[in-house]
């Protein structure tokens, strides 16, 4: 981790001082523990500032699009797919971004050792290879790494970045053995009765804060169909069928095109599980057209386009 | 009427006996509490599934949501178009106790009371809920590393906004009575047993000790001056930078209060809204004077730091540390401020 | 304590098409309450909530005159929901009114001193009231020279073109009406607004400036004013801003700690120098 850290810091100095690069945008300490910050350096002292750890967990991809400057930007795997998609859906020019890939083995999920703690508050916390040490007020524990990762990384395919201008450090194995969609075949299990249930008592708790949809770097629309008002697509209130209907086209809207980099979830004050939805679109580019999304610049996303050879057995 | 003296102003009641107490008040009175679920605990109406949590940091809502709910029916209506009946919506009936505020939520009423009772037009809704509640706050022993209630005017043993207090002294809890209204409370409940000495002697070594652990310190005290020479300030080109833009802030804050107003069918509505959201100020033409995200938090630290302190003498920020702990990426209103009070301005 | 948020109910008496691209029309409403209508006392600048049942509810300008006493008219642009909904609206429609609202223009300060009006576009709407409002009868002579330029992109946008016609026959005021470029059948000005201010030159002797309209003409009227020598406490402008409760409360329309709703929109030069430019 050190290492790609000095690595990664040695790249961002040599763009920018080779004014290869107006801006790093990459990862800082954050004021809380197990928490960094997305950081923007344009003066080479400021590079030291830039951290690598299982706590980089932005997706700074978001910030690629709208910029006028040349960037160079700290990308995950998910992160690099993402700029991959945007690129593709032409939403910045390609030459002005130096895509900075960095090897990752998965990011921790907060959320998930608060549900350990309870209401202990963890005041310190250090990572050690595959352990997460936190102390607080009269406590101290260890736990193993493996299970405080995000859901989305437990069964990341894409640790490193497929599509990228540097790479730092190592590649590191894939995980080629997890099933990806496990969660996606629990859900279909049920009956449609059980999971419309479910769904309604996961989203009731939606306060339509929006953060789901502004941290997700394909939310990018200028007017986003919440915000139209002629015509108005469905009601602003937090009233259940209404925020059911947001939830429900946000997932058309990034079908196709979502990674699961899972920062939708960790994003949501609500503690909502945003994923499972969007998964399941996923899981259906795979399996009827054999896509992922953001592995290759070159091939066109198939909800963007028509092939004859498409499968259309739902034609009756 | 706060901080008068009272006779036999301190109770204290045993843990066991505190569910008797809450299942005594909801006989007569509407109770809320934070219930926890899954960890989260909120703000819910008690019943008989709704079972209080006393052990709970703080909520992740605020609960200026129970005084101005996030959706809100202003009136209903009857029309066919060449005649209109506006219906009001119920009067508020009956009377609310909210259980184990914490004395930043607390205090966020009183701020909330001086922007909705202002100016000429006094917003109805929020008052009345407000006028038939009883708020019986719940000290705090351990503040979490994200608080900073004593930067920003408050403590963690504070009693501004609240009528009774409830301080956890082991195994039991000291109840302190602030105001007439929490005395008339303490009336229906003439079981509860008196304080002895070695009980508020406890209650005032844990207070001081509360006050110790705060450690998240800001200091404001040249911030709302400076801001006056800011708005034009390079500052925000930087601040701004990673934030989303999302209304997590807001809406988790318990002093903010914007709103939008809409009609639905049948209904006019009225429903959070934020100054982070782009179309907040956005006019009819197309303009919109807050075109970027920059001039949007410039407008957030400002409204709350500056602007709110002309218009009704306070800062309207608590120290809760919600939006500390849920900005999902890390943008902290402590380091804002400390940029602020640090930087040189003409 | 009375409720804020509720609305009088008025019926749209009659519709007047006011531009030729059809997207301007003043609408005239009594009040289906007659003592309503009487405690709706307002002064020439506010402005009222016109609630469209349904639709939702929009800050619109005062157009009438208080001396109208038995109605009051607003002139609404069709750009967004409830404008739009209104002008799909006949006459008989009920809609709701919640007013009067907004500081209104200074006439305190206007007595005794001559009037400089300069209004663009459609925008003109409570100088129409004000101009009105000093033209009557019971009111001019408490009020010296009255100057009113006022100019539209083409003569089909003039609005109110059947008082423009009224006030160019009287003899005490002096009217100015202009459009940017040279139409054919246009006899009168051509030019825009600021430059037509710069021919016409008022004195800003005992003068009070009334100014109204979009921020481009606003921007270069301003240098002319300040030319002319006019005081930055003798200029007025009125504001506008999005909003949406009209009284103070739902934080949208603020310009630092003031509010366009409340504290405006009329401001007078000399204070919104001293506010922040976010408007």
């Amino acid at each position: 981790m050190e290492n790609i850290e000095n690595s990664i810091r040695e790249v961002a100095e040599k763009l920018l001082s080779e004014k290869k690069v107006d801006l790093i945008i990459g990862y800082e300490q954050g004021t809380l523990p197990l928490r960094t910050t997305p950081c923007f350096v344009d003066k080479v002292e400021d590079i030291k500032k830039l951290v690598w750890n299982a706590s980089c967990d932005a997706n700074l991809s978001k910030y690629v699009l709208g910029r006028k400057e040349k960037i160079g930007v700290i990308a995950k795997g998910c992160d690099a797919r993402l700029i991959a998609v945007c690129a593709i859906e032409k939403q910045f020019p390609r030459e002005n971004v130096v895509i900075i890939g960095v090897p990752c083995l998965g990011v921790i999920d907060r959320k998930k050792i608060e549900a350990k703690l309870g209401d202990k508050e963890v005041l310190e916390a250090t990572v050690e290879d595959e352990q997460i040490k936190v102390k607080g007020e009269g406590f101290e524990l260890v736990l193993p790494k493996k299970d405080f990762l995000c859901d989305s990384c437990l069964t990341c395919k894409h640790r490193n970045p497929p599509i990228c201008d540097v790479f730092v450090g190592e590649k590191v194995p894939e995980n080629t053995e997890a099933d990806e969609f496990a969660e996606v075949s629990d859900l279909e299990a049920k009956s449609a009765e059980e999971r419309w249930q479910h769904f309604k008592e996961e989203l009731s708790k939606c306060i339509r804060c929006y953060a789901c949809r502004n941290v997700c770097p394909l939310c990018y629309c200028k007017m986003c169909f919440v915000d139209q008002t002629m015509p108005a697509w469905f009601g602003k209130t937090n009233d259940l069928s209404d925020t059911i209907i947001y939830h429900v086209v946000r997932a058309f809207h990034v079908a196709g095109r979502c990674v699961d980099c899972g920062a939708c979830s960790r994003a949501c004050p609500m503690d909502l599980n945003l994923r499972e939805l969007i998964k399941k679109t996923e899981k259906i580019m795979k399996e009827r057209y054999g896509y992922e999304a953001g592995v290759s610049l070159e091939e066109v996303p198939p909800l963007g386009e028509f092939k004859m050879e498409d499968p259309e057995e739902f034609i009756k | 009427m706060n901080g008068g003296w009272f006779p036999m102003k301190w109770k204290v009641i045993e843990k066991s006996k505190l569910p008797i107490l809450i299942e005594e008040l909801t006989k007569e009175y509407e109770v809320f509490a934070p219930v926890k679920e899954k960890n989260v605990a909120s703000f819910e109406r008690v019943s008989p599934e709704n079972q209080p949590s006393l052990d709970f940091r703080n909520t992740k809502k605020p609960l200026k949501e129970v005084f101005s709910p996030q959706t809100e029916t202003v009136f209903t209506y009857r029309t066919d178009k060449k005649d209109v009946e506006i219906v009001e919506p119920p009067a508020v009936k009956g009377k609310m106790v909210l259980l184990d505020v914490r004395p930043c939520d607390a205090r966020s009423f009183v701020l909330l009371d001086k922007f909705f009772s202002s100016g000429e037009h006094k917003d109805v809704y929020y008052l009345e809920r407000r006028k038939n509640t009883t708020i019986v706050g719940l000290a705090c022993n351990s503040p979490l590393s994200t608080c900073f209630c004593t930067s920003m005017g408050g403590s963690p043993f504070g009693k501004e906004g609240v009528d009774l207090l409830l301080q956890d002294i082991n195994n039991k809890y000291l109840i302190e009575t602030v105001t007439e209204r929490g005395e008339e409370l303490l009336k229906k409940f003439p079981w509860l047993k008196d304080a002895e000495k070695a009980d508020t002697e406890r209650a005032k070594k844990l207070s001081e000790e509360a006050e110790n652990a705060v450690k998240s310190k800001v200091s404001v005290k040249d911030v709302v001056e400076k801001l006056d020479r800011m708005f034009n300030d390079p500052l925000w080109d930087q601040i701004y930078q990673k934030c989303l833009g999302c209304g997590v802030c807001t809406f988790l804050c318990p002093t903010c209060y914007c709103f939008d107003i809409l009609d639905e069918e049948g209904k006019r509505v009225r429903i959070w809204d934020s100054c982070q959201f782009p179309c907040f100020t956005l006019e009819g033409s197309g303009h919109n004077p807050r075109p970027s995200g920059k001039e949007r938090m410039r407008q957030r630290v400002m409204h709350k730091f500056n602007y709110v302190v002309k218009n009704y003498g306070e800062i309207f920020c608590v120290g809760c540390g919600r939006c500390v702990q849920e900005c999902p990426v890390n943008l902290d209103i402590r380091e804002i401020i400390r940029a602020i009070s640090a930087r040189q301005v003409e | 304590m009375s409720n804020p948020y509720i609305p009088n109910l008025a019926v749209i008496r009659k519709i007047t098409r006011e531009n030729e691209a059809n997207d301007i029309k003043t609408f005239e409403l009594v009040s289906k309450n007659p003592e309503a209508m009487k405690n709706f006392r307002y002064r020439c600048g506010q402005f009222a909530e016109i609630s469209v049942f349904g639709a939702g509810e929009c800050p619109i300008g005062i157009a009438s005159s208080p001396m109208d006493e038995d109605y009051i008219q607003f002139t609404v642009k069709k750009v967004g929901v409830v404008t739009t909904a209104l002008h799909n609206s006949e006459e008989g429609t009920v809609l709701g009114v919640r007013g009067p609202y907004g500081n209104g223009f200074p006439m305190e300060r206007m007595e005794g001193r001559n009037v400089v009006i300069v209004g663009g576009g459609f925008a003109f709407t409570t100088l129409r009231s004000l101009t009105k409002f000093i033209l009557h009868e019971a009111n001019r002579d408490r009020f010296k020279d009255l100057t009113v330029i006022y100019g539209a992109r083409d003569p089909g946008e003039l609005v109110y073109k059947y008082d423009l016609e009224a006030w160019g026959k009287k003899d005490d005021i002096n009217l100015n009406v202009t459009i940017d470029r040279a139409f054919p059948g246009w006899t009168g000005l051509v030019g825009l607004v600021p430059a037509i201010l710069k021919e016409v030159a008022p004195s800003s002797d005992n003068a009070i400036a009334i100014i109204c309209g979009p921020p481009i003409m606003i921007r270069f009227t301003m240098p002319v004013i300040n030319e002319l020598g006019f005081h930055p406490e003798n200029v007025f402008l009125s504001l506008e801003m999005k909003m949406k409760c009209g009284i103070g409360k739902c934080g949208r329309c603020n310009i630092g700690n003031k509010f366009v709703c409340k504290d405006g929109p009329v401001f007078a030069y000399k204070e919104l120098e001293m506010m922040p430019k976010e408007y």
